[in-house]
């Protein structure tokens, strides 16, 4: 059955949430670093990790958000057999230090669970979650780690980090829309990656005539504050 | 042989939709049993189905011209000779075969939509999906798009069979009058 149809790799999956604007904000160019060496650093869950910046960046008037209880949407997109396709992750963990007159300051961490994709086909997910994509099973969660925000030369504020995608990281700006809600704040936005900055697609996957390379990237995630 | 048609013959765009419709689902049938045989969820699979899809957007706006282009000309009579229960089974076998040119592609395009597959259109542009993503539809409509098949087989073959019959034993021109370069004979 829906062999036939076949396709796909969204790659994309990938990432963190993150962000922005249109294009690429990745500046791709930096070489990758191999998973062995991102690893240790990313393994604690996001909220762990950002605990111990928390306590310091409260002190000068930061705060301390955490992804609301009711979820917020990591949606990407991407190219196959010439037609747009979508997929989502079920499962992600976004943590952020914010601090409007410190952008500098300013955190945000975003834990994707990668066996929460889906493009509402089964036989497609579990080939972007297969060793030739994404590899789900040897890299589970993929990770978007800024250490600042910062204003592109628009005046738009970009978290500025990294993606650690299947096992490689490399340096990427995702633009961020931040609004006030009720209990926090509310980030949203888009970028894009291309899969092969981050070796997914192996064997015929490397070619990108049926499956795009760059993969869209959109969020929108309240936030609660803490504490 | 004229571009429309008369009372007594089929028009040149008339044969010509009826004939590139014959061969692109003959081409269909072969894409799809060579997909069949090709590794599941494989790239060339993808492939094969872009063409597959490609070719039956075509038929689906093929299938519409040509009943637009019905309704906006004469239909050419059958004989005089012709027996009630031929007229009557004539009329089924065609309204049957138009309904399927739109029912087989019309299918498919809503079992790739409700696999959430957007069909593209040979690259140039990408179709809306016709349904909502939605696992047990979609399987319901591959069954759907294989059985429709079936039925066409069966369809085309009682048409062929008529039409022969036509030929060899009524010796009319009914066949001859849809052949590609085929000339009403006198007896017309």
């Amino acid at each position: 059955m829906t062999n036939y149809f076949w396709i796909l790799i969204a790659a994309g999956v990938l990432c963190a949430a993150c962000s922005a604007g249109e294009k690429p904000a990745a500046p791709a160019a930096k070489p990758a670093t191999t998973d062995s060496a991102a690893k240790p650093a990313a393994a604690p869950a996001a909220a762990q990790t950002a605990a111990p910046a928390t306590a310091a960046a409260t002190a000068s008037g930061a705060t301390h958000y955490q992804q609301a209880a009711n979820g917020g949407s990591l949606t990407f997109t991407f190219m196959q057999a010439d037609a747009v396709n979508k997929g989502s992750f079920g499962k992600f963990l976004t943590d952020m230090i914010y601090d409007e007159k410190n952008l500098a300051g300013s955190r945000l961490t975003v834990t994707v669970q990668i066996g929460s994709l889906t493009t509402q086909d089964k036989d497609r997910d579990d080939s972007i979650k297969s060793a030739d994509l994404l590899d789900a099973a040897k890299f589970p969660t993929a990770r978007f780690t800024a250490t600042s925000l910062a204003r592109n030369a628009g005046g738009a504020i970009e978290a500025v980090g990294k993606l650690q995608l299947h096992g490689v990281t490399r340096d990427l700006r995702v633009p961020l829309q931040i609004r006030s809600t009720a209990g926090g704040i509310e980030i949203s936005g888009q970028t894009s990656i291309k899969r092969l900055d981050y070796g997914v697609g192996q064997g015929d996957l490397k070619s990108t005539e049926w499956v795009g390379d760059e993969v869209k990237l959109q969020f929108k995630v309240p936030l609660s504050r803490t504490g | 042989m004229t571009f429309r048609n008369t009372t007594r013959s089929w028009g040149s765009l008339s044969k010509a939709l009826h004939w590139i419709i014959v061969v692109l689902i003959i081409n269909q049938w072969i894409i799809a049993e060579r997909a069949a045989q090709l590794p599941p969820k494989s790239l060339a699979v993808l492939k094969a189905l872009w063409w597959h899809k490609s070719f039956g957007i075509t038929i689906l706006v093929l299938a519409v011209i040509r009943l637009a282009w019905r309704w906006m000309n004469p239909v050419p009579d059958l004989t005089a000779e012709t027996r009630p229960w031929e007229r009557v089974l004539a009329k089924i076998s065609h309204v049957l075969l138009y309904a399927l040119i739109f029912a087989m592609p019309l299918s498919g395009w809503a079992m790739s939509s409700a696999h959430n597959y957007s069909v593209s259109w040979f690259g140039l542009f990408q179709l809306p999906n016709f349904v909502s993503p939605d696992h047990e539809l979609a399987e319901r409509l591959e069954d759907l798009h294989g059985t429709l098949f079936i039925a066409l087989v069966v369809v085309a073959a009682l048409q062929i069979a008529g039409a022969l019959k036509h030929h060899f034993m009524d010796r009319n021109d009914v066949l001859r009058r849809m052949l590609p370069f085929g000339r009403p004979g006198k007896d017309a």
